[in-house]
C-alpha cells in the first residue's frame, strides 16, 4: 500500500542528510554553480529504484522518476564504489559493470563534487560545545577514525596471509595467474582439437 | 457515481452533502478556507499521520520536472508544492502559486518566503475556471486537493489544458475511493467521526472539517476524473492509486 511513497521517503531523509553536509562545507556552493541545473541519476541494479539528483545553487534535491536526464548510469554497488577512480571507467564498462547514457562529462562533475566534500564539522560543533571542546572532539573523532582504519587494513592483511600461507585456503597471485594460463592453453588445445574433428567428420562424409 | 451527480444541475451544485446555487458554493468553499488557512498545515499533518508529505513527494517524481521548466501550482495553498519545484527548476525557472483564496495565498506567501524560497516564484489570485494566463504557457501544472472543491470541473480542466504547454503535463492529486472494502469502512469512520473532532478540538472549526469529509465523498471517482480529463482533450491520461485509493494522483498530457 506504501509501495510507490517509499522513494519519496527515502529522497527526503537523503535531502535531509545531504544539504546540511553540504551547507557545512564553505567552498561547496562555488562548487555547485558549475553544476547548477544538471541532472544526474543512478540505477542500482537488482533494486527497482532510479535515484534523480538535480543540482541548484541551494543544494542537491532527489526523485525518483524515468524521465530523461543529463546522465545516467546503471550499475551495482561495487562498480559505484569504483567510481571515484576515473580509470577503472573504461575496464567497467567492457565488463559490463557499468552502463552509462548521455554526458560523461555530468558524471565525473558530480562524481568530483561529491569526493571534494569537505564539511566543516568542528565548526558546527563549536555551535553546540564550544571552540576547544569542538577542536579536541574532531581530533579525537579524527584520530579513532585513523587507527579504526589501521585496524582494519592490518586486520585484512593478517587474514589474507592466514589463509594463503598457513592453512593454504587461498591461492595467491602468482598461482592464480600459472592456473589462468593453463585454462587457456587447454582451451587453445581444445578448439584445435574441435576443428580436426570437425575436418575429419567432413572427410568421412565425403567418402561416403 | 456519473459525471452529472458530481457536477450537479445546471443552476445548482454540492457544497459537500448539500445541494446549492452554483454562486453560492464560491463564497462558501472561500468563507472554509479563510477559516481553516491559519491551522492548515498542522491539520493536513495531524490528519494524515504526515503522509500528505509523501504524496507530494511522489506527484513532483510523476511531473518529471526539469531545471528552467515554468510550473503551476494551482489551489496551491500553503506552497508545499510550490516549495519543492521552486528547489528543483532552479533560477531559470519559475514557479506560479495560484489560489483563489486570499487567506490561504497569503500563509503560503509567508511560508514560502520564511523558507527562504524568492527567486523564482510569483503569486496569482485566480479562479481556475477561468485561468488568467496567456495560451501554451506552462510545462506542468498542479492542483492538490483543490480540484473537489471547484464549482466547475469540467471548466477547470479545459482552462488548465488550454494554459499547458504542448507536450506539458497536469497532475491532479485528489482525494479518491478506497479500492479496499474494509479500508472504505475504516476511513469513513475516521471522516466522519474522528475528522469534524480534531477540527473542533485543533482549528475550533468542526463545520469545515465536516464539509472535508462530505467534499470527498461527492467528488468522482478514480475512473470518473480520468474520463473527464480526456473530454477536457488531454492525451495518455492515467492515475495511480496512493495509501489504498485515499488519494490519487491522476496524470494526463497536451499533445
Amino acid at each position: 500500500m506504501l509501495k510507490l511513497l517509499l522513494p519519496g521517503l527515502l529522497c527526503t531523509v537523503a535531502e535531509k542528510v545531504l544539504n546540511p553536509v553540504i551547507g557545512m562545507d564553505p567552498d561547496a556552493h562555488s562548487r555547485l554553480n558549475r553544476l547548477q541545473g544538471k541532472q544526474f541519476a543512478v540505477r542500482l541494479r537488482g533494486i527497482p529504484l532510479r535515484l534523480v539528483f538535480t543540482a541548484q545553487q541551494n543544494g542537491i534535491w532527489l526523485n525518483s522518476h524515468d524521465e530523461p536526464v543529463d546522465c545516467s548510469i546503471s550499475a551495482d554497488l561495487s562498480a559505484l564504489q569504483q567510481l571515484s577512480d576515473p580509470s577503472q571507467l573504461t575496464r567497467l564498462i567492457r565488463e559490463d559493470k557499468l552502463q552509462i547514457d548521455g554526458d560523461l562529462q555530468t558524471l565525473q562533475q558530480f562524481s568530483q563534487f561529491f569526493q571534494q566534500l569537505n564539511p566543516d564539522w568542528q565548526e558546527r560543533l563549536s555551535i553546540y560545545l564550544g571552540d576547544a571542546m569542538a577542536h579536541k572532539a574532531t581530533n579525537g573523532i579524527q584520530l579513532l577514525q585513523r587507527s579504526i582504519r589501521q585496524y582494519l587494513q592490518q586486520s585484512d592483511h593478517n587474514l589474507r596471509e592466514l589463509a594463503q600461507d598457513e592453512l593454504l585456503l587461498t591461492p595467491v597471485a602468482a598461482e592464480v595467474q600459472q592456473f589462468s594460463q593453463d585454462v587457456s592453453a587447454v582451451a587453445a588445445r581444445t578448439e584445435l582439437l574441435q576443428r580436426q574433428l570437425a575436418g575429419l567428420l567432413s572427410q568421412s562424409r565425403a567418402f561416403a | 457515481m456519473s459525471e452529472q451527480q458530481h457536477s450537479g444541475t445546471q443552476d445548482s451544485t454540492h457544497f459537500g452533502f448539500k445541494t446549492v446555487a452554483r454562486d453560492e458554493k464560491v463564497s462558501m468553499v472561500a468563507n472554509v478556507f479563510h477559516s481553516v488557512a491559519a491551522k492548515y498545515d498542522v491539520m493536513n499533518d495531524l490528519m494524515s499521520l504526515g503522509i500528505h508529505r509523501l504524496w507530494k513527494r511522489f506527484t513532483i517524481d510523476c511531473s518529471g520536472v526539469r531545471p528552467g521548466q515554468k510550473v503551476l501550482d494551482l489551489a496551491g495553498g500553503t506552497g508545499d508544492l510550490t516549495a519543492l519545484f521552486s528547489r528543483r527548476v532552479g533560477p531559470t525557472g519559475q514557479v506560479i502559486l495560484a489560489d483563489i483564496n486570499e487567506s490561504m495565498l497569503n500563509v503560503g506567501k509567508d511560508k514560502l518566503r520564511d523558507l527562504g524560497l524568492v527567486n523564482n516564484i510569483s503569486y496569482v489570485q485566480a479562479n481556475a475556471e477561468a485561468l488568467p494566463f496567456a495560451d501554451n504557457s506552462f510545462d506542468i501544472i498542479t492542483i492538490a486537493f483543490g480540484l473537489r472543491n471547484v464549482t466547475d470541473k469540467d471548466a477547470a480542466l479545459r482552462s488548465m489544458f488550454r494554459v499547458l504547454k504542448p507536450g506539458g503535463r497536469l497532475l491532479v492529486l485528489e482525494f479518491s475511493k478506497p479500492t479496499e472494502a474494509w479500508l472504505s469502512k475504516v476511513y469513513d469512520l475516521y471522516s466522519f467521526k474522528l475528522l469534524p473532532a480534531m477540527g473542533q478540538l485543533v482549528a475550533n472549526d468542526r463545520e469545515s472539517y465536516q464539509y472535508l469529509a462530505e467534499s470527498i465523498r461527492m467528488h468522482p471517482d478514480q475512473d470518473t476524473l480520468k474520463q473527464m480529463m480526456q473530454q477536457a482533450g488531454f492525451a495518455e491520461t492515467s492515475y495511480h492509486n496512493l495509501t489504498g485509493g485515499i488519494v490519487a494522483l491522476h496524470r494526463g498530457y497536451k499533445f
